[in-house]
């Protein structure tokens, strides 16, 4: 009886480790992030330029607008998940900064993000100069978090 | 004399109602605080990371040569400007000497401000003089030994210094001339933008083409018209809203030193001084460097 109570709590502990064993392979490779924070960044500059070429009435798709905005607002929900720590080695542009002034890199991207928010919502609201304004501000919150946080080393 | 009055009364109008036009302002403070702005005066001499007073230096300058501590430019009369004479600033900015004599590194780009014209001069001074001082005495540079004797740089001048005026070019349209005065002269883009050789004279050859070892350990980006390697796909438009907000034509964003440049310089100027930068740059000679370019 006590014999095969162990055996069962083995059994158990040994399904639990196993289970943990996938776990532990998804904390990705550092590269594999990086690659991954890249491709988002990029993804989040394709649509701000984009924008910028409705907002300033260099193209006419207005009608895209919103679609854009909405991306923008997906894609800036949580900019510092994408620099856990070890992800601050190899082929990147952040700076030590971003895991040495965590605080402050949390708040300079909830900033940028605060200002994605009001670009969306004035895209919302459709009125021309509420857009351009908070567009320009929108890309204030970019360069603020860039320029404290990011090498320019390309 | 009250035709004098009137002119000066119509050029301060015309600076409030429009903006700070350079050539049109009539009082020198207005002139000098707009030169201030596009000379990015306050950018190396404001330690901003650490909070520092505004323009009483001390922000550390991380270069290939070692680390150089920009000066105390507050009007202090003891670790500033203050005492400072008129000669004694044009041969500060136009010669590269201190007061005292001494010869100054060229990380205080006096290589390109030996260009200003003499009323700029004055103006960015009567500037200067008009700002907050602060006691804070000069933080010595951090140089290798074989750098720290100042007569060395005598050499180096003769080799790779040249004073002297920005003289326009009578076959240029006037925005040409005034992008080229400011590229040159006041924005000094070439100090970071252009390659060094080992002396740290600069590669003329390579003249905007991009500096691999650039500041703080940086690649400073190719801003010729090479399609490649510079910023040669970009429009006039594109490099002028770029001075403005930052934003490359692919919706990315400067950062590190050039967000600092943009925001105490070239957003503060006016948008024909953008477009006149952009007018010139985009004439420039494509030059393919090894410097990656900032965007495809």
């Amino acid at each position: 009886m006590m014999k095969h109570g162990i055996t069962r709590k083995l059994l158990f502990t040994g399904m639990m480790l196993a289970a943990l064993v996938p776990l532990g392979l998804s904390a990705a490779e550092p590269e594999d992030v990086i690659k991954y924070r890249k491709n988002v960044m990029k993804a989040i500059g394709g649509h701000t330029s984009a924008a910028a070429a409705i907002v300033q009435g260099k193209v006419d798709y207005k009608a895209h607008l919103a679609e854009h905005a909405r991306a923008l607002q997906v894609l800036t929900k949580d900019i510092p998940a994408l620099f856990p720590k070890d992800s601050d080695f190899g082929d990147t542009e952040a700076k030590d900064a971003v895991w040495t002034k965590r605080a402050d890199f949390e708040k300079a991207a909830k900033n940028a993000r605060t200002k994605v928010e009001a670009f969306a919502k004035a895209v919302q609201g459709g009125n021309q100069q509420a857009m351009a304004a908070s567009f320009k501000d929108m890309g204030e919150g970019c360069k603020g978090c860039h320029k404290d946080f990011r090498k320019e080393e390309k | 004399m009250k035709n004098l009055a009137m002119h000066k009364s119509v050029a301060v109008w015309l600076f409030i109602s429009v903006a700070p036009v350079l050539s049109a302002a009539d009082d020198a403070l207005p002139q000098g605080e707009y030169l201030f702005h596009a000379a990015g005066c306050a950018t190396c001499h404001t330690q901003e990371d650490n909070k520092g007073s505004p323009l009483a230096g001390g922000r550390a300058l991380k270069t290939a040569f070692g680390i150089f501590y920009s000066s105390n430019i507050t009007p202090d009369p003891d670790t500033g400007l203050g005492r400072w004479s008129e000669a004694d600033f044009q041969r500060a900015l136009r010669e590269g000497i201190s007061p005292e004599g001494k010869h100054y590194y060229p990380a205080f780009p006096y290589t390109s401000y030996t260009q200003l014209t003499d009323a700029d001069l004055r103006a960015l001074r009567k500037y200067l003089l008009s700002r907050q001082p602060v006691r804070q005495a000069n933080r010595p540079h951090e140089l290798p030994w074989y750098l720290r004797a100042r007569p060395l740089l005598s050499f180096w001048k003769m080799l790779y210094f040249r004073p002297g005026v920005f003289q326009p070019l009578a076959d240029k349209p006037p925005a040409w001339n005034r992008g080229a005065y400011l590229v040159k002269a006041v924005a000094h883009c070439g100090e970071c933008h252009t390659p060094r050789h080992f002396f740290g004279g600069f590669k003329e050859a390579q003249y905007l083409a991009g500096n691999p070892h650039g500041v703080d350990d940086t690649k400073i980006p190719n801003i010729t018209p090479d399609r490649k390697t510079g910023i040669g796909k970009w429009s006039a438009s594109d490099i002028a809203d770029y001075l403005e907000t930052g934003m490359t034509p692919d919706g990315d964003f400067a950062g590190d030193l050039m967000a600092d440049v943009i925001d105490n310089s070239t957003s503060v100027l006016i948008r024909e001084d953008r477009r006149a930068i952009a007018a010139y740059l985009k004439s420039l000679p494509a030059v393919e460097s090894l410097a990656r370019s900032p965007k495809k």
